[in-house]
């Protein structure tokens, strides 16, 4: 059975509404990488910015029935997986060094 | 300038900037009934937008389960950004990919929204939470830490970022019912029948992007042995680096 994806319903208001909805927990993400102290929960923000973008993309995708957006968050994935491993990896020996999470542990790193 | 927008913006600002970790618990409740408005005023003037902008296309909204899985993403994002224990961040973070995992089934990116739930739910999570266990000082039944209950400069960084979103949004609504957003091609319509769906979405990948995904592949193997090598203890690089004598636990 073929599935009929030619649907009309998805018009310029509703990819604006995800748009929005993009721009918005992006946004959250920046207050949460800007504000939080602790640098697990630095990373975490980052990783609601990264899926206020996929939603983007996504939502591209399906206005223009284009796979590229879909192929896009495909490789948006793979960067987050990588990131955290490293960014964890990181923290892990950060806190080995200092018995801390705080980032402010670190100032000395400015100079 | 769009008043309702700007009004809107600077009350999910005011809402996020109570909710941040401080030391005064009872800010948190005003935050969140703060945010409440803040959505609901988002919402009315989102009806009256549409209903403005795009006179013609009025009817065909989004539907019913994108402003519930939209009000959960939103409220479990700040429930992310706000709450004081890393550990139940980490949950409110799985909410939050469930409900965006909800919009992607919406969108008609069925694959993209299981590869969702079990990358970033799955795999991700579950990175984060081993790390939040095993680097917490006094584990996770104890009360937070205190660089967790204080926030380092809230109204900094609510100014920062809602400056940006309220920049982006309006310049979204402004914009949009204008060509802002380039029209759909002409000859997509004809074969949207043969766009959705994970069959596409492998020809694309395999096709047109074959090259960036054998990279990917590499980029991941990098990441691999990068997080063995830096999480290692003793190894001779740290020691190279002069980090060697890290004490044990």
């Amino acid at each position: 059975m073929m599935i009929t994806h030619a649907t009309n319903s998805f018009s310029d208001p509703v990819l604006v509404r995800y748009l929005a909805l993009g721009a918005v927990l992006f946004s959250i993400g920046l207050v949460g990488f800007m504000a939080r102290r602790n640098m697990i929960m630095i990373f975490l923000s980052t990783e609601i910015m990264f899926q206020g973008v996929a939603i983007n993309l996504i939502a591209f995708s399906r206005y223009y029935h284009n796979a590229d957006g879909q192929s896009f968050v495909i490789f948006l994935l793979t960067v987050a997986a990588a990131e955290a491993s490293l960014a964890l990896g990181l923290v892990i020996m950060l806190y080995r060094q200092r018995q801390t999470l705080n980032v402010d542990a670190w100032s000395d790193l400015q100079g | 300038m769009d008043y309702p927008l700007i009004i809107a913006t600077a009350c999910g600002a005011i809402a996020l900037y109570l909710m941040m970790p401080r030391a005064q618990g009872w800010l948190v409740k005003l935050g969140a009934l703060i945010g409440v408005l803040a959505l609901a005023s988002g919402l009315s003037y989102l009806t009256h937008w549409a209903s403005v902008a795009f006179p013609a296309q009025h009817a065909a909204g989004p539907g019913v389960f994108f402003y519930a899985f939209a009000l959960i993403a939103i409220a479990s994002a700040a429930g992310v950004v706000c709450h004081p224990k890393p550990i139940y961040s980490a949950l409110y973070f799985v909410l939050m990919t469930l409900a965006i995992a909800g919009l992607f089934l919406l969108l008609m990116a069925e694959f993209i929204a299981v590869v969702l739930i079990i990358i970033y739910a799955g795999a991700i999570l579950v990175t984060y939470v081993f790390v939040i266990m095993l680097a917490s000082p006094t584990g996770v039944a104890a009360a937070a830490v205190d660089y967790d209950r204080i926030s380092a400069d809230p109204l900094v960084a609510v100014l920062v970022s809602f400056l940006l979103l309220g920049t982006v949004l309006e310049t979204l609504f402004t914009h949009a019912p204008h060509g802002f957003i380039a029209p759909v091609a002409a000859g997509a319509a004809a074969h949207a029948a043969h766009w959705g769906g994970l069959a596409a979405l492998g020809k694309n990948l395999y096709s047109r992007y074959t090259l960036p995904l054998e990279l990917a592949g590499v980029l991941m193997t990098i990441s691999l042995v990068g997080a063995v090598v830096i999480a290692r203890k003793n190894s001779p690089h740290t020691q190279m680096l002069g980090l060697g004598d890290v004490p044990t636990e």
